[in-house]
């Protein structure tokens, strides 16, 4: 009995450890884009807040395993929800009741831009030979994704709203697993964000038909923007994933204050804003307000090519 | 030549030889720990040392990757608490080994197939790097299907003689995997609105569960005596048993290669298949399987840490981890904006440095996992009433720190009662954990494959992968290495 007791005493000192400590939960899984983005933003900004921030993964249901976790905590800013673009959607594709809306946004980190991808021997030769392809064999042209509410699957919205094109969506555990699903044979075409794709390009062995943009890309020149094929697609735009930190509404105001103050200057240590140019995302720095509007216009941009009000 | 030079010069390298000796130490204790998985430790220091030049926080994460898939078998052999998923079927035969009073010699072989399996891994990472990353790559979701039902033939393995109470195992472990929020479709199945239950049953929990608290249970109940165990001189195994296990652990390594090339598999998939295929095609092995046999830990130590240089095959060169620590990696890479495809080619440097500390983490690996196992057996000579109620508490600690969360902890009580009550009734607990492991392996595929024959894909082509996989399985209950006992 005594030893049962040494037991739970045990527990109770980890529990005692880890409550002076911050907890950063991921949405999405280890070595993916937003664990990349996150860690060494938790480094960079413990040093400002004289607390330790444990970033832990928590993956799974498109990242709402963890912002229903960050929601069930107590509003004292000790559980961060470090997030990318999905939970603003959740409630308009039935993944969960929460979104955005239910946190407040410590720091808006940056976006990132988006192209189609095919394998180098494609019979694709530009985007609008896929498109049309994929409008004569409706459904037939295998895209790999990321589950519902993932970024090829948004994209696919997308497509679908302006040029009525659709695909087989087979669902993969990761970008990178989709993205081998195009290079091995398996998938015909996906989406991939700039930092997943740049390098299979540069190596010849993946080719972007085009960017999700309203202008070319600098580290494309010859890729053409999407409005290049269709310029109806320049109401959605600009639109790519972005990601932040997030805390459970209801934090009190000085809390949020404090902790934007500290990521602020984290976020913008030289060795962060390389890493931001290393892995192409587009800075935005935002918090407060501002980013709530960024958040809400991104929104506003996917419900339309949703088709939901 | 060149390269082969530039390998020697690193290794005597300071920033390259100590942070290799501290990660392997630190992982060999790290992996022991149940619940501290070589993923968690990984992800920390990649955190921790972001700041750090890349040199000493590359040799300091491969120390630590080898170590810790190293690390987990010592609580699997001692207490038949595997300290990862990857040191699962060592407990198969290590355990019983331990029981028999032979864990310094259980712990010693270990180390040392560990070492055999992580070098032979670095060689194929050194050497057939193209080769492998090609065949690796081709593999489909209908090989991944193929070779997920391939796994769940380990039920007969593990289940020694009782293959209905085994198939009743691996059904519920099957079915305890469908718990939670499935990751293709967001849809919550048998969750009963309870939100702990959303991320599912984790495995390792109910790994704690049934081999830990189960078997301490188990042990309290029995009146069997306190196991005297042999304490030899030498740990180190003599050089003919590694020799005459020669062709099993050449085998073990080259299917731990393949396995852990594979993304998605991993260690723990490449000691299972490993134990599996060695119960099928060892013959002359002098005790049974499942009862002590060297042959059951030689396997899986070989294959799991053979994987090591196998995982990173595809890491390097197509971007896709071969595993959740080689995934980690790849971050810590893309963070210090290095360009992760072809290493080889685009920074040998890197690659270089990167087979480097593999070669110093593989030599400490065998200091380090030597060192210690006198101490840490006669850990086994504290009498049950004691050492039991310890080996409760550890489990209760380390199902709270995979996630901080006292839920986990719950239901690891609620499996080491499940896992009680099967041995009590001379149920095998192995397949509920295979069942958990093997169910997202098995369900994603599947879905892929009914969805890509559904848009006239390829599950109707025989791949060439569906094919060698056929024809290994028929060959693999063929075939025998040594033989047949009389």
């Amino acid at each position: 009995m005594k030893r049962l007791l040494a037991a739970l005493l045990a527990v109770l000192l980890l529990c005692g450890c880890t409550a002076s400590q911050i907890n950063g939960i991921i949405q999405w899984g280890e070595g993916g884009g937003t664990d990349m983005l996150m860690r060494p933003l938790c480094t960079l900004t413990e040093p400002y807040l004289a607390r330790k921030i444990l970033p832990r993964n928590m993956p799974g249901g498109t990242g709402t395993l963890a912002t229903q976790y960050v929601y069930d905590k107590r509003a004292d800013g000790t559980t961060l929800l470090l997030g990318a673009e999905n939970p603003a959607m959740y409630d308009a594709l039935e993944l969960s009741d929460l979104t955005y809306r239910d946190f407040e946004c410590v720091l808006l980190i940056g976006c990132e831009t988006v192209g189609v991808t095919v394998a180098a021997d494609s019979k694709y030769t530009d985007f609008a030979s896929l498109i049309e392809a994929a409008k004569a064999n409706p459904g037939t042209i295998r895209l790999a994704t990321t589950a519902k509410g993932g970024l090829p699957w948004t994209v696919a919205r997308f497509l679908y709203a302006v040029t009525g094109a659709t695909f087989a969506e087979i669902p993969y555990d990761s970008d990178a697993t989709a993205r081998n699903a195009v290079l091995n044979g398996e998938c015909e075409v996906t989406v991939s964000k700039l930092q997943s794709g740049v390098e299979a390009c540069r190596e010849g062995k993946m080719r972007y038909l085009c960017m999700f943009t309203d202008a070319s890309v600098d580290a494309f020149p010859d890729v053409p923007p999407i409005t290049d094929y269709d310029p109806a697609f320049s109401e959605y735009l600009p639109w790519g994933p972005f990601y932040g930190v997030f805390v459970k509404k209801g934090t009190d105001a000085e809390t949020c204050r404090t902790l934007s103050e500290a990521f602020l200057k984290g976020y913008a240590d030289d060795a962060y804003q390389k890493l931001l140019s290393d892995l192409y995302v587009e800075p935005l720095g935002l918090s407060g307000e501002e980013a709530n509007a960024y958040i809400e216009a991104w929104r506003a941009a996917s419900l339309k090519a949703l088709n939901i009000e | 030549m060149q390269n082969f030079l530039s390998v020697l010069h690193l290794l005597i390298r300071p920033e390259v030889l100590f942070p290799a000796a501290l990660g392997t130490l630190m992982g060999v204790y790290i992996g022991a720990i149940p619940g501290l998985s070589g993923t968690m430790a990984v992800s920390l220091l990649v955190s921790l040392t972001y700041t750090w030049s890349e040199t000493p926080a590359i040799a300091l994460i491969m120390g630590v990757f080898v170590g810790v898939v190293y690390g987990g078998s010592r609580s699997a052999i001692l207490l038949n608490i595997p300290g990862a998923p990857a040191a699962v079927a060592t407990g198969f035969d290590g355990y019983p080994l331990a029981q028999k009073g032979k864990a310094a010699e259980a712990m010693g072989l270990a180390c040392v197939q560990s070492f055999i399996g992580t070098i032979l891994g670095i060689l194929a990472l050194a050497f057939l790097t193209p080769q492998i990353s090609k065949i690796s790559s081709l593999f489909r979701s209908v090989d991944y299907l193929l070779l997920g039902v391939l796994a769940l033939l380990l039920v007969g393995s593990v289940s020694k003689g009782r293959m209905t109470k085994g198939l009743l195992g691996a059904a519920l472990g099957l079915f305890l995997g469908c718990v939670g929020n499935t990751s293709q479709f967001s849809v919550n199945r048998f969750t009963f609105d309870v939100r702990y239950l959303d991320g599912g049953i984790g495995f390792i929990v109910a790994m704690i569960g049934l081999f830990g608290a189960g078997e301490a249970l188990y042990q309290l109940s029995i009146d069997a005596p306190t196991v005297r165990q042999d304490i030899p001189k030498r740990i180190v195994p003599p050089f003919r048993t590694i020799l005459k296990h020669l062709p099993l652990t050449l085998f073990s390594s080259v299917l731990g290669i393949f396995v852990g090339a594979l993304p998605g598999a991993g260690g723990d998939m490449a000691a299972l298949l490993g134990y599996d295929a060695a119960k099928r095609t060892v013959r002359r092995n002098e005790v049974p399987f499942g009862e002590g046999a060297v042959e059951g830990l030689i396997a899986p130590e070989t294959a799991n840490n053979a994987a090591i240089g196998g995982a990173l095959i595809p890491m390097l060169t197509l971007g896709v981890p071969g595993d959740a620590i080689t995934a980690v990696l790849l971050g810590a890479l893309s963070m210090r904006g290095v360009s992760h495809l072809s290493l080889q080619s685009a920074r040998p440097d890197l690659y270089l440095l990167i087979l480097a500390a593999l070669v110093l983490s593989a030599l400490f690996l065998l200091l380090f996992g030597l060192t210690g196992i006198r101490l840490f057996v006669r850990m086994l000579h504290i009498p049950k009433g004691l050492l039991m109620p310890v080996i409760l508490m550890l489990c209760t600690v380390g199902a709270y720190a995979i996630n901080a969360n006292i839920y986990d902890v719950l239901l690891m009580v609620g499996f080491g009662l499940l896992g009680f009550v099967m041995k009590r009734f001379d149920y095998p607990v192995a397949p509920i954990v295979l069942g958990l492991i093997l169910r997202s392996l098995l369900e994603t595929n599947a879905i892929r494959v009914v969805l890509l024959s559904a848009s006239g894909g390829v599950f109707g082509a025989l791949t060439p992968f569906l094919a060698a996989l056929l024809i290994g399985a028929v060959i693999l209950g063929q075939v025998r290495i040594g033989k047949e006992r009389v």
